[in-house]
């Protein structure tokens, strides 16, 4: 491997590990305020990149102004499904239910965009989807950099929000120790609606990012989920920093063994450290003071 | 001392005359559905019903004893179907053996994957299960030297090719009812062993029961084996009725899912909730595809009905029918008798005056 | 009996400089406890003092970050809390916890120490298992409801029946996190007996309780706990004069 290829290969591989981070941020959301594993996350990813291309298509603008529209509307279908549908699950078995009905979630999404946009392979056309930027003699295309700058920028404001808002105060002692929480006056039950209202938000704005340089299709959201799970597993579930090192740790991992091995094959770096974690230390990596008993 | 449990009312005993009609009934009709179908592809359905029912009902192994819900159990469905195929085709084993076998395999194969999944609660376990089914599908597409990748892979029939399809579907039914009678009763007895016991009680509160000695890791890990073997059976079974291969749809998120609303629908707790499940689900999605061709739309069926029962009827159709017959249930009020305070206060004396004898003497 | 010098003939349950905290929460902090064996020993404190977090250490229900736990001798710091049960410590649960949808009597037979792989897979409804369920239901007071799911019979009811489940695993020691909590007075006179009874028979209790008449009235030996360690230790009546004790509760 050369070592400008090399180089190539960690850039894209930081550049994918962003939006890896920011959608593992969301998912990580919802397991701190639930202890939810929401299998639906990365099909409203698809959806919300499904949105950007119809969005363009039908208007020519530029499909990032979709993110006016997509995000709020995210933030409150994540709000709606937290208080009507999760909510309505019996604590004792709320892990697994849980799992089940995102997982219904996600097949009805999955279905409904089959229906509606059909199987075909979409692809957005924009006048700088070919452009591509000199970034230390490695050729980076500019519609990547676009999408980490987007879900950096998204992290850095979720970031902002946890640590510097009263709003986000009142999420972190939800995460932290509901029952305290409540004690302190915090309505638990409105934040975790909240909690998932924002995690949604990350998968609108990690979907416009994903439909800028990628092919979409239905189906799409099973290559995505797998790897973001195993993220949050290995980042320790319920910790944002640990799912943030860990999705750029594989991304560059992914990217790098793509040269070599080719994409089908680099992806199961992701599970093959899914379960390394699993056998050595079943909490994750990082934090994990939540995973101790999940 | 009173006993009022264990007097069997007449209600209890009609009761159980009708069940053991129903089930005698149930059982007749089973074994003579291949002489009642009226023609060969009705006879297929059958067979894809039953193979679905063995699989459910493997699945239940897990879902049903200790509540840990797989939704990725099509990891063993499929391989014990390549299984199967690769040790006919490449180690030219007999297809009976290499079905046994590629389940021996497969049953293996899951000691290290719960070994990594089961030592902490459900979420870790959900994940690599979905993990597993979806490192497979990479896996065997890109892998086509051993798989035949998307091209599939031809099983070799067992009954020779002199034995009319009829015929094949015939004894493949029978084949799986067997197969699911043999998982029953592996079921049925686990249910009632210590065992079973331990695994309930993992199901309903596995602090609780490690804590009253129950060893749950080692439990959990056992029933999970077993799951694992029965599914490869039925993966098995199935690969040599149908007798092609593809990636697509053994290793598919999907069939994962119906194994899981089968025995949900039907209910986990039960021994024959699968299978009712399996029935239903299977004739519904049976009918779907015929009246509807393969659209998208059965992916927005299975979803909408799988959240309706996790939220609606997650206990199952057969519970559900129990409860109902609890509450025609004549004497129902005096099934549970709450001690009064008074008379609370004369057994509190009956003990005290016990007591004293041998305080007494300690003294 | 007379010597306070003579090391005990049995050691019980002990620890030395038990921690775990949670976050910045140092809910046990460096507690060095022994308790009597044979005897009812009351670890009281309040609310937060950290005897819950305590009780999950030394039953393994949760990992202390340093320390050591001992029972009889032997070294159980961090086992598994299936293996402590093995080892003879049997616990209850400060909110009574029970199998919901499990008959009464299936409940029972959980809780029974297996003697190796044949009688793991032995039929639960073993006639001598079903036998001892039987009569600790009676013993406990609630034999009548033994085919009843778990999750129908009362609150009192159950707190029996966590119990007697307890009891079926045959401990030499029983830790009870709040028998008395959330239960009516002739309950609590019921509970104290059958504690008395089993004590007479040889078995030490560790109880943790905030129903002091009950805690005087029982105990032969009370640790009391503040900020997760114990500040004072002794018989009720030392206890209760003890000027630290007071502090602790009324946080002055
Ligand atoms: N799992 C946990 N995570 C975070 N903090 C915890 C956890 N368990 C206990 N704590 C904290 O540790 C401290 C001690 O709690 P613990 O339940 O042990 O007290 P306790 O003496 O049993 O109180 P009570 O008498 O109210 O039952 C408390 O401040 C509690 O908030
Ligand atoms: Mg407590």
């Amino acid at each position: 491997m050369s070592g400008s290829l090399l180089l190539q290969s960690v850039i894209l591989g930081l550049l994918l590990g962003g939006l890896y981070a920011l959608l593992a941020a969301g998912l990580t959301l919802y397991f701190g305020v639930m202890r939810v594993v929401m299998i639906a996350h990365s099909a409203f990813l698809i959806l919300a990149a499904y949105l950007a291309w119809w969005f363009q298509r039908e208007t020519g603008l530029d499909p990032l102004l979709s993110l006016v529209v997509t995000v709020p509307l995210f933030f409150v279908v994540g709000f709606v499904m937290q208080r009507l549908l999760l909510a309505r699950l019996r604590p004792a078995t709320l892990t697994m239910m849980s799992v089940l009905l995102t997982f219904a979630i996600a097949l009805t999404i999955e279905g409904l965009l089959g229906y509606v946009f059909s199987g075909t392979q979409r692809r957005i056309q924009l006048d700088y989807s070919g452009s591509s930027l000199e970034v230390f003699g490695a050729n980076i295309a500019v519609v990547k950099l676009i999408a980490f700058g987007l879900a950096a920028v998204a992290l850095l404001g979720l970031w902002a929000l946890m640590k510097l808002t009263r709003f986000g105060q009142a999420l972190r002692a939800t995460i932290q120790h509901p029952e305290a929480a409540r004690l302190l006056g915090i309505n638990t039950d409105r934040i975790a609606g909240f909690g998932f209202g924002l995690g949604l938000a990350t998968a609108a704005i990690g979907g416009t990012a994903l439909s800028l340089d990628s092919t979409i299709y239905p189906s799409l959201h099973w290559h995505w989920i797998g790897p973001l799970m195993a993220i949050i597993v290995i980042g320790g579930l319920g910790s944002i920093p640990g799912a943030a090192i860990a999705a750029m740790l594989l991304g560059v991992s992914q990217s790098l063994l793509q040269v070599p091995l080719g994409t089908t094959w680099a992806q199961t770096v992701f599970y093959i450290a899914l379960f390394a974690t699993l056998m050595v230390r079943p909490q994750g990596f990082f934090g994990g003071r939540l995973a101790q008993r999940f | 001392m009173p006993s009022a449990s264990s007097t069997r009312t007449g209600f209890d005993t009609a009761l159980l005359g009708i069940k053991g009609l129903a089930l005698v009934a149930a059982g007749v009709l089973v074994l003579a559905f291949p002489q009642l179908a009226p023609d060969a592809f009705i006879l297929s359905v059958g067979v894809v019903i039953a193979s679905y029912a063995a699989l459910a009902v493997s699945w239940n192994f897990v879902g049903g004893f200790t509540g840990y819900i797989s939704l990725g159990h099509a990891a063993y469905s499929g391989l014990g179907g390549y299984g199967t195929a690769l040790l006919i085709l490449e180690a030219g084993w007999n297809p009976w053996l290499s079905l046994v076998g590629s389940a021996v395999a497969v049953g293996v194969l899951a000691l290290p994957i719960g070994f990594a999944s089961l030592r902490v609660r459900g979420a870790s376990f959900v994940i690599v299960s979905i993990a597993l089914v979806l490192i497979l599908l990479l896996v065997s597409q890109s892998w086509s030297d051993v798989t035949g990748g998307s091209n599939g892979l031809r099983v070799p029939r067992p009954f020779g090719e002199d034995v009319l399809r009829p015929e094949q579907h015939e004894r493949f039914f029978y084949l799986h009812v067997g197969l699911i009678v043999i998982a029953l009763a592996v079921w049925w007895a686990i249910d009632r062993s210590r065992f079973g016991t331990g695994l309930k009680a993992i199901r309903e509160d596995e602090d609780k029961a490690q804590a009253l000695g129950v060893p749950t890791f080692a439990y959990k890990l056992t029933v999970f084996v077993i799951s694992a073997f029965f599914t490869a059976l039925a993966g098995g079974m199935y690969a040599l009725w149908f007798g092609s291969l593809d990636p697509i749809f053994q290793f598919s998120i999907l069939v994962g899912s119906y194994m899981v609303l089968m025995s949900l629908l039907g209910g986990i707790r039960s021994l024959l909730g699968p299978v009712v499940g399996a029935v239903i689900v299977g004739y519904s999605l049976e009918y779907f595809k015929s009246a509807y061709g393969d659209t998208q739309f059965h992916l927005v069926a299975l979803g909408l009905l799988l959240a309706l029962v996790v939220l609606f009827m997650p206990d199952g159709v057969l519970p559900a029918l129990g409860s109902l017959v609890d509450r025609i249930r004549p004497d129902k009020a005096t099934s549970i008798r709450e001690m009064t305070a008074a008379e609370l206060v004369e057994k509190n004396k009956e003990i005290d005056e016990a007591r004293r004898e041998p305080e007494e003497v300690s003294r | 009996m007379t010597t306070t010098q003579a090391p005990p003939a049995v050691r019980s349950l002990e620890t030395v400089e038990l921690r775990k905290s949670f976050g910045g929460v140092h809910a046990v902090d460096g507690a060095t406890v022994t308790f009597r064996p044979g005897k009812i020993n009351a670890l009281i404190g309040p609310n937060g003092s950290g005897k819950t977090t305590f009780f999950n250490c030394v039953t393994g229900m949760i990992k202390p970050d340093s320390g050591e736990v001992t029972y009889q001798g032997a070294d159980i710091t961090g086992k598994a809390p299936h293996r402590i049960a093995a080892a003879g410590v049997g616990r209850s649960f400060q909110l009574c916890r029970i199998f919901p949808r499990m008959t009464v009597l299936e409940n029972m037979l959980v809780g029974v120490r297996p003697e190796g792989l044949l009688h793991r897979l032995r039929g639960s409804r073993n006639a001598d298992d079903i036998a001892k369920a039987r009569e600790l239901l009676r013993r406990v007071g609630i034999d009548h409801l033994e085919s009843s799911e778990a999750r129908d019979i009362s609150y009192g009811q159950q707190k029996l029946l966590e119990l007697a489940g307890v009891l079926m695993t045959d401990p030499e020691t029983i830790m009870l996190d709040e028998p008395a909590g959330g239960v009516n007075p002739a309950l609590i006179g019921r509970i104290g007996t059958l504690v008395r009874e089993l004590n007479a028979e040889g078995r030490t209790f560790v109880i943790v309780e905030h129903n002091m008449d009950m805690v005087m009235s029982l105990s032969d030996h009370v640790v009391v706990f503040d900020r997760g360690r114990p500040i004072a230790e002794g018989t009720p009546a030392e206890v209760q004069g003890d000027p630290r004790v007071l502090e602790a509760y009324l946080g002055i």
